[in-house]
């Protein structure tokens, strides 16, 4: 058995904590890039980002049950839990960064790097080599060190490492937490996969494998545990503008063609921040709206967490009222005035940009 | 795209039917209506309408809406379209115009009452102002129904 970083159980849950953030991270990139399709057009697209959000909820709600289960506490609405747009990951990927930005080849270009493969077969090179940077970045454990993962899969690889250990050392005292605040299938249905309680280690392995394998396949294939297409081969599909067949070899997709209409999008404008509005018109209380309910949905996501389940039933409602948010500010023109002044910048869409949610939720913060 | 025309258009829109610009332009469907009214009227006939509405733009709120039902939902040409505008908005459908208004002014080859677009009857104004989902779409979430509909304010 390799060697693993996490030495305690504290560290163990600040890694879990960087697994919420980082589950979350992707979630507003990809409505980002789904809600900008017009309706009724672009459906291999829409429902390719569909299946692969839904399962990016999952993945978040299992690392949560990975917290409780270790005895943690997750918290949706610390300070440093919603990032700032354009963000690195938070598992330490550092040779690309996530934007807010309508669906477009950059936009996929980005998801087709969150999903990657893992690089590491083995713990000697599951990290990627250290470079001094003159960047200071919240650490996750020990306190002075930076996490640096190549894909989301090496870093979960490390998480389930620090669960075998401390298991050897602590033994079923490891699982500390009350089963109750399990987030399991009754309260969260048709999101992507079951949600099985995390009680001990054979559940932590499983629950560890489902997240990962749902990413970038199981075992260097293109398919996970279900025999469903891993996320990376299904961005992979509208890059490649064809479908997977079962029998695939990864980057070689064989089936019917996949076919993307890059023009059939909401021009939005990418990373957008709420300064960038004119804070006297109608739109930016729209668009504060939508940051005020997405910081209120976390919170109650939260409660939900925190040994209230049944809370996820109300955030349902909730989280189709902000696609409906959403949706109507990427249909509404941001005035010239104030984008005017970045449109030649590198990264926003020709011509005039839509507005679209910003996500910030600090001045929402409880 | 008339540039003008649709801000005029949405202004006009606005003060019909009660919901704000940022709405209207939030159903996707801005263009696709003023459009609608081009092809089926002609622009002259739209440009007429919106300049009338132009003009009462400076005068107090009580007083546009005195004159907003004088001059233009009780003028003969332009109170049939201007009522269309409404319900094209609410339902996402443009209604046959009445048959005195095609006798007087003359019958347009396009104007039969369709759908505008699978979108138009999403997004039609009529479901947000009783807080419910067009049924088939835009689903609410399982188990929304036992929540008290969401009205907005208008």
């Amino acid at each position: 058995m390799a060697a693993t970083d996490i030495q305690t159980i504290d560290c163990l849950k600040d890694y879990l904590y960087r697994a919420m953030q980082l589950e979350h991270a992707t979630i507003p990139a990809y409505l980002s890039a789904m809600y900008s399709i017009h309706p009724q057009t672009n459906s291999d697209a829409y429902h390719i980002l569909r299946v692969v959000v839904v399962e990016e909820m999952l993945h978040l709600t299992i690392a949560a049950n990975l917290m409780n289960a270790v005895g943690g506490k997750p918290d949706l609405t610390r300070a440093d839990f919603v990032p700032e747009f354009p963000t690195y990951l938070p598992d330490g990927e550092k040779d690309f960064q996530v934007s807010l930005q309508c669906f477009s080849p950059s936009a996929l270009d980005t998801f087709l790097k969150i999903e990657r493969p893992g690089l590491a077969p083995d713990a000697n090179t599951r990290r990627i080599p250290r470079r001094s940077r003159g960047t200071a970045k919240l650490a996750a454990c020990p306190e002075d060190e930076e996490l640096e993962f190549y894909s989301i899969g090496d870093f979960y690889q490390e998480i389930e490492r620090g669960f075998e250990h401390l298991y050897r050392v602590h033994g079923a005292a490891l699982f500390s937490g009350d089963p109750k605040r399990q987030i399991t299938s009754e309260y969260y249905y048709s999101g992507g996969g079951e949600l099985r309680p995390v009680v001990c280690m054979e559940s932590a392995r499983a629950a560890i494998g489902l997240i990962t394998g749902q990413g970038e396949g199981d075992g260097g294939g293109i398919y996970d545990a279900e025999r469903e297409l891993a996320h990376f081969y299904r961005f992979e599909q509208l890059k490649l503008g064809k479908y997977y067949e079962p029998g695939d070899v990864p980057h070689d997709p064989k089936g019917p063609p996949c076919q993307v209409d890059w023009t059939a999008v909401y021009p939005t404008y990418t990373n957008p921040r709420l300064e960038k509005f004119d804070a006297s018109s109608e739109l930016y209380e729209y668009a504060r709206d939508f940051n005020r309910d997405y910081a209120e949905f976390l919170a109650l996501v939260t409660e939900a967490f925190n040994g209230k389940p049944q809370l996820l039933l109300d955030a349902v409602p909730k989280m189709f009222r902000l696609r409906n948010g959403a949706m109507q500010l990427m249909r509404n023109p941001l005035p010239a005035s104030k984008a005017s002044a970045d449109s030649a910048a590198a990264g926003q869409p020709d011509g005039p940009a839509n507005a679209a949610p910003t996500f910030e939720v600090a001045e929402f913060a409880r | 795209m008339r540039h003008h025309a649709i801000d005029v258009f949405l202004r006009f829109s606005a003060e019909v039917t009660g919901f704000k610009i940022v709405e209207l332009r939030g159903t996707g469907e801005s263009g696709e209506y003023l459009g609608t009214l081009d092809r089926i009227v002609g622009p002259d006939v739209v440009d007429e309408l919106l300049s009338a509405y132009a003009e009462l733009q400076p005068r107090e709120e009580a007083e546009r809406e005195q004159l907003l039902r004088r001059q233009i939902f009780g003028n003969e040409k332009l109170g049939p379209i201007a009522r269309n505008i409404i319900k094209l908005w609410y339902v996402g459908i443009w209604y046959q115009l009445p048959r005195n208004w095609r006798e007087r002014w003359g019958v347009r080859e396009a104007d039969v009452t369709f759908t505008v677009s699978p979108n138009a009857y999403t997004e039609g104004l009529l479901w947000p102002a009783i807080g419910a989902n067009p049924a088939g779409a835009r689903a609410p979430g399982y188990g929304s129904w036992a929540l008290p509909p969401e009205i907005p304010q208008v």
